[in-house]
């Protein structure tokens, strides 16, 4: 769906669809192809994968990739301390971030949008005690927040993405209810009511489509919030357990190496930031390409 | 004036009281949650179960969990945070000797950031609608993805290994010794005349304080550009450029003064970004101030501590948002009169 041509401009056939894409937003179209090329890496991890990434070679530890002097061609990125390859786990990493972040990302976006659609409608008392939690949760450092709930939940795949949901679900609640309180104003939305449609339907079908676009957006830009928290929770020991492969760990375990073997560092370092990259692309150019402001100007 | 800034920043104190309660309550039940028993790290291994019984009941850990609150919060009225269990110093002992380090470090941080991105969001303004603006948006973009600790890992490697012109461990050279009266390392050595020491401690926050900054100022140049870009339709922009002044002067004269101010709530409210940023850049740096002690704390499920510092870095956050909304009543005439 990354390609599809979001076009603020008028559709000119003939252009493919592709191409339409790029003039209309070349943003969303770059982060797109990043985002589903790096999915399409998630999936097929065991084919693409030169190694099994946690198969440990002892007798090779630390090899640079392969276009060094002494370099092996099985290993084209070098091989970690462990002997393991390089490639392969930054390959396999993938499949760990884009699930997490993903899975973060989706349920940040619920608890979020259910608070701030729920406090924008009703307001009065429901809004404000809504606010104040979100006001509340925000005095924590995020960082600090989501150490102390690894501590309470403990590690394993699963906490990190509860973690970074209980966190982050507030940049949503916040953003969304702004923008909800906007559209509860709309004469469309007192008609709805007037009509004598239940709390549920006017939510739903008047006030929430409204909403898609915002919501996308920051979608988009939570997946890649998510991506670097996990990489920063494995990097501190708190994550995942030892053999799930994921980029903060490998810059974790590279760390103590990278004097003599920089490429363990470089390789999850890359992997990391094109990612995130790719997704705050993505989510800046629908940003631009969705904004009915920003489409007068064009 | 004065007056009227100190009753506004006392009544934005006396609002924050309750939510540092209310946070207080947050740490205490998450931290109760933990599955590890946290007297497994206070005990030999060959305790028997009548000692474990004792040490629980000593503790209060026996007591329901409103009753241990209701005790721990009558502690930390009387200043009284506990002892850490893995070093027995009391707590409020350890944050005390950290937290100077941890607020030099942002502080220094968050001006280098100034520095970075007020000049950044200028350059961005100005190439609004020219033929760089997609590669100087890309670039800010990219920019955005890279977390401070990732910064952090660049500069040790870049000046630290590879390039050996910086100090990248610790706040001081070991054989520098900082006793002063604040903590502050920067104002002590300043203030007993230690000038090679200052160098010394300065060129310690350079690295640190760079990544922190790094990883915050793409935030802060978006938000300038953005609001650079409001002010710009204003008729106080149009009145100036009428009048003749130099396109330059009616930037930095009229506009940035103006834009500047949804970008101090975008601080404000960010600080936290920025002052949690502090424990991973600690950690790299091995900076010896609150967020690298918070680290320790954790893997070593110190209990205490961790309530501690969490408390304080929320007690940080809450004084220094009611500070930059004081801050507006001063940069903000109009806001003066209310």
């Amino acid at each position: 769906m990354s390609t599809l041509p979001i076009s603020t401009r008028t559709w000119r056939p003939g252009l493919s669809p592709l191409k339409a894409a790029m003039r209309a937003s070349p943003k969303a179209a770059i982060g797109g192809a990043i985002v589903l090329m790096l999915v399409l890496i998630a999936i097929f991890a065991p084919y693409i994968a030169p190694n099994d990434p946690l198969e440990q070679d002892l007798l090779s530890p630390l090899l640079p990739p392969a276009w060094a002097a002494d370099g092996m061609a099985q290993f084209p990125l070098g091989t970690d301390s462990l002997g393991r390859c390089v490639l392969s786990r930054l390959i396999f990493g993938t499949r760990i971030a884009l699930w997490v972040g993903l899975c973060a990302a989706t349920g940040a976006m619920l608890a979020g949008c259910v608070l701030a659609l729920i406090a924008a409608y009703f307001g009065g008392r429901v809004d404000r005690a809504i606010g104040y939690l979100v006001d509340l949760w925000m005095s924590f450092p995020p960082v600090v927040l989501s150490l102390i709930l690894m501590v309470g939940l403990g590690t394993g795949v699963g906490n990190v993405i509860l973690s970074i949901i209980l966190v982050d679900w507030t940049r949503f609640c916040r953003v969304v209810r702004a923008e909800a309180l906007k559209i509860r104003r709309n004469d469309y939305v007192t008609a709805a009511r007037l009509m004598g449609f239940g709390h549920l339907r006017v939510i739903l079908r008047e006030m929430l489509p409204g909403l898609v676009p915002l919501i996308l957006t920051l979608f988009s830009l939570q997946i890649g919030i998510a991506i670097i928290v996990e990489a920063i929770l494995s990097f501190v020991g708190l994550s995942v357990p030892a053999d799930v492969v994921a980029w903060g760990v490998m810059i974790a375990d590279a760390r103590s190496t990278m004097q003599e073997a920089i490429w363990t560092l470089i390789a999850p370092v890359v992997g990391i930031v094109f990612t995130v990259f790719g997704f705050n692309l993505l989510s800046d150019g629908l940003r631009r390409a969705l904004d009915p402001r920003q489409r007068a100007r064009n | 004036m004065l007056a009227a800034l100190v009753s506004h920043f006392t009544r934005r104190l006396m609002v924050a009281v309750p939510t540092m309660l209310a946070l207080s309550i947050v740490v205490f039940i998450v931290l109760r949650l933990l599955p590890a028993d946290p007297l497994g790290m206070m005990l030999p291994p060959n305790a028997t179960n009548a000692e474990v019984e004792a040490l629980r009941h000593t503790m209060g850990l026996d007591r329901s969990l409103l009753v241990q609150y209701g005790i721990w919060l009558g502690q930390v009225l009387q200043g009284d945070l506990g002892r850490s269990i893995s070093s027995g110093v009391p707590v409020t002992q350890l944050i005390a000797h950290t937290l100077p380090a941890t607020l030099e470090l942002s502080f220094v941080a968050l001006f280098l950031a100034l520095l970075i991105s007020v000049p950044g969001g200028l350059l961005l303004y100005v190439l609004h609608d020219r033929r760089g603006e997609l590669v100087a948006d890309a670039a800010l973009v990219l920019l955005i993805s890279i977390p401070g600790f990732l910064w952090g890992i660049f500069l040790m490697l870049g000046f630290g290994v590879y390039w050996p012109v910086l100090p990248f461990s610790g706040r001081f050279s070991s054989d520098v010794v900082a006793a002063g009266p604040t903590g502050f390392v920067l104002v002590d050595f300043l203030l007993r005349g230690q000038f090679g020491h200052w160098l010394d401690a300065l060129s310690h926050l350079i690295l640190p304080a760079t990544a922190l900054a790094l990883g915050f100022s793409p935030l802060i140049v978006r938000v300038l550009r953005a609001s650079l870009l409001e002010v710009s339709h204003e008729q106080y922009v149009t009145v100036a450029r009428l009048r003749g002044q130099p396109e330059w002067r009616v930037i930095l004269r009229h506009m940035l003064r103006n834009a500047f101010l949804p970008t101090l709530t975008l601080i404000g409210v960010q600080f936290g970004f920025l002052f949690g940023g502090t424990l991973l850049i600690e950690m790299i740096f091995s900076f010896p101030g609150l967020g690298n002690m918070m680290v320790q704390a954790v893997r070593n499920h110190d209990l205490p501590l961790i309530q501690g510092i969490s408390l304080v870095f929320c007690a940080v956050i809450l004084l220094i948002n009611a500070s930059v909304d004081c801050l507006y009543a001063v940069i903000d005439p109009r806001l003066r009169t209310s």
